[in-house]
Formats: structure tokens, sequence, C-alpha cells
């Protein structure tokens, strides 16, 4: 028992970073552009060291960090991320209305993505929950000493997210580069509207915005904290059974705008497709 | 014809997403050092433990002196619980830890000022939890 409920705490941290990371991969795999990869690995690196160094010197050191300062790393990370995750959802479909007029495997040519960028991307994806997961992992690392079951069970949990997120690269391939641009595009529009109103309410657990107790709806009694569905909900979309009216407007206000841009943005054609084919063919 | 293309390509995102990416980046180093400032530390601290099993919530001390106080929270029960001081009678948060999984310890630390409050064990992370009065003096 202390294997499973510390395994699902494990998936459900990790989760939505395989997913956006999964994503990235792919993306990159499909146009062509082998080496930013690189930048994805780094970008990934970096937030789990830190993560885990920061994690380690507040488990194991003399300081301790305030609740307060905790919630404000979580919101402000949470909210840069989504900044950075729309930024690669138009990006992506800016790509898709190139590849209109392009063939696969030009698009490295017209629509690269800057390798700082690539790294950001992972960065923050990661590094969102990364200090909260680190705190936890420390945790579970500290009671070693009396069981290791909830150690292994977080890192089995974490590993089955990072399995989901390779699984996600290698089903990316299957699709027609058109159905992956939109599934993977509409995707992360539905994460980043989690992520966002995730953001919004550590910020108002903080006491930074008010309204913690203007709740919208309570559906813990359905969808009951410790299960498996409310594991993937969280994990993926971040659905949270206790959901604050200022969570639901923010999800609202961020969804509906991005998500109709981004389907009419990834429909349109490119501008001037003949005259970009006739340069590429040139080229 | 190619090397342009490339120019180009290369001029518009390395150009457009810099200054956004370093915006970004310093945002985030200034975060990280404004709050490690904030980590401050828990030497002078009053330790209060606490034993959180799937139906109980016990604390070593039920009061402590104003000022900065650590909640070691251990989880003895078979479900994932948090721990949570509350403010005016439940209406505010003081501070939270979550994802304390069974058989594992947390610390909540937070300082509070004198006056009442309630401490909350959270098992099954719903609902209004195990609550029982909490004084800062």
């Amino acid at each position: 028992m202390e294997v499973f409920a510390n395994f699902l705490i494990g998936l459900r941290e990790g989760l939505e970073a395989a997913l956006v990371v999964g994503i990235l991969v792919a993306y990159l795999r499909r146009t062509g552009r082998q080496r930013a990869l690189r930048s994805v690995w780094a970008g990934v690196v970096v937030a789990v060291g830190v993560s885990l160094l920061f994690g380690a010197v507040l488990t194991y050191g003399p300081r301790g960090l305030s609740f307060k300062a905790q919630e404000l790393i979580g919101g402000i990370l949470s909210i840069m991320a989504v900044g950075v995750v729309t930024w690669m959802v138009f990006w992506m479909a800016k790509t898709a209305r190139f590849m209109k007029a392009e063939l696969e495997g030009r698009l490295d040519v017209a629509v690269a993505m800057g390798s700082f960028s690539v790294f950001l991307l992972a960065a923050l994806a990661v590094g969102r929950e990364g200090l909260e997961t680190a705190l936890f992992l420390w945790a579970a690392a500290q009671a070693t000493g009396s069981s290791t079951q909830p150690l292994v069970g977080a890192i089995f949990g974490l590993a089955l997210a990072v399995v989901i997120g390779w699984a996600i690269t290698q089903t990316a391939v299957r699709f027609s580069l058109a159905t992956f641009f939109r599934r993977s595009g509409v995707l992360l529009v539905v994460i980043a509207a989690g992520v966002f109103s995730y953001g919004i309410h550590d910020l108002q657990e903080a006491g930074v915005l008010p309204g913690l107790n203007n709740i919208a709806f309570d559906v813990s009694s359905t969808i009951k904290p410790g299960s498996w569905l409310a594991t993937l909900l969280k994990g993926t979309v971040n659905f949270s059974p206790v959901t604050t009216k200022l969570e639901v407007f923010v999800w609202l206000v961020y969804i509906v705008p991005t998500m109709v841009l981004f389907l009419k943005k990834s429909k349109a054609p490119a501008r001037k497709p003949s005259q970009t084919q006739r340069r590429t063919v040139e080229a | 014809m190619n090397q342009r293309l490339n120019q180009r390509a290369k001029t518009n995102t390395e150009y457009t997403l810099k200054p956004l990416a370093i915006a970004l980046l310093v945002l985030a180093a200034s975060t990280l050092v404004g709050c490690s400032s904030k980590a401050e530390s828990t030497a002078g601290a009053t330790v209060v433990d606490v034993v959180n099993t799937d139906d109980s919530c016990t604390l070593s001390d039920t009061s402590a002196p104003a000022g900065k106080i650590v909640f070691n929270v251990r989880n003895d029960g078979t479900k994932v619980t948090e721990f949570y001081l509350y403010a005016d009678g439940g209406a505010s948060v003081v501070g939270e830890v979550e994802n304390i999984g069974p058989g594992v310890s947390r610390k909540l630390t937070v300082s509070p000022g004198a006056g009442s409050y309630l401490s909350t064990c959270k098992p099954g992370e719903s609902g209004t939890g195990i609550q029982a009065a909490f004084t800062v003096e």
C-alpha cells in the first residue's frame, strides 16, 4: 500500500512534464531537427538538477523554505510555463501552415525553433513542479531508514510518466504531420490551460490572489483524490476535484481564445504558398 | 539561395525569441534568488511533530510561541495526506504541505503571529479533514 500510494504521487507529478517534453521531442524529430534534441535534454537535465539540488538543500540543510515562498515559486513558474507552451503551440500552427506549401523534411529551413527556446521550453515544463517533486522524493528517500517502499513507489511513478512521454513520441510517428500538429496542439492548449489555473491556485494559496475559499465546484466525493482517475486527470490536464471560481475563470479566459485562434491558424493556408514553393524548388 | 533561406530562418527564430527567452530566464533567476533569501534558518524554530493516520491527527504540542514554527508531519496511514494550518476559523491558509505519501515525513515552515489557528490533517486529500485548535502565543 505504501508503494502504490507513493507511486500515484510520482505519476501525478511527472506526467504533465513527460507529455510536454514528449510532444516537443516528437515535433523536433518530425521536422527533421534532430540536433535540437540536445537542447531538450539540456533543459531537462538542468531543471532536474536544480530541483534536486534545491530540494536536497532544503531537506537536509538547516534552512527551510517558507510555505509562501514555495507557493510563489510554483505559481510564477507555472504561469511562465503557460507562456512558453502557448508560444510552442503557435509555432506549431505556423509550421503546419508552411507544411502545406513545402515538402516534409524541408521544414527545418523554414521554421526552425531557436535552440535556446527549445531549452527553455523543456526546462520550464520539467522545472515547474520540479521543486515540489524533489521535496517529495527527498522525503521518500529520508523514509528509507524505516521503509524503502515510499521511495520505490515514487521512482516507479516517475518512471511510468517517462515511459508514457516516450510512448507519445513513438505514437506521433504514425500520424500524418497535419494530424500530429493538430492533435498535439489541441492537447498542449488544454494542458497549458490547466497549468494556468494551477498556477493561479498556488498564488491563491500564497495569499497573493484572493478567493481561495470561493469554490466553483467540489466533486471530490465522486473523483476521489487518491484514485487512478483523479491521478490521471490531475497529472495530464491539472483537473482538481475542488476548484475555485477564479481558477475556472482564468481557465476559460485562456482556453477559449487560444483554442479558437490555434484551430483557425493551423487551418489557414500559408499566405503565398506558390511563392514559397518556387523558392524551395529553386534552392 | 539555400544559404540565404537558412539565414532568413535563423534570423526569424533567434531574434524574435531571444529577448523573450532572456526576460523569462532573468525572471526565473530572480525568483530563485528572491526565494532562497526567504529560505530562512530553522535553527531557532519551534518544532511540532505531527503524526497522521487515516483517522487521527496527533500534534506533540497544541500551542507554540510566535515566530518560526516547523511542523514535522509524518504519515503513518495508508492514504496520501496533506497538512494545513488555517487562520480565521478555516477561511485562510497560513501554510500547507501536500503529497505526504504513506510512510513519508514532510516539513511545513510558517511564521504566524499570535492568535488562534486550526491544525488540519487531510488523509485522502479531500474534505475538511481532522481539525484541532492551535494557539500561537
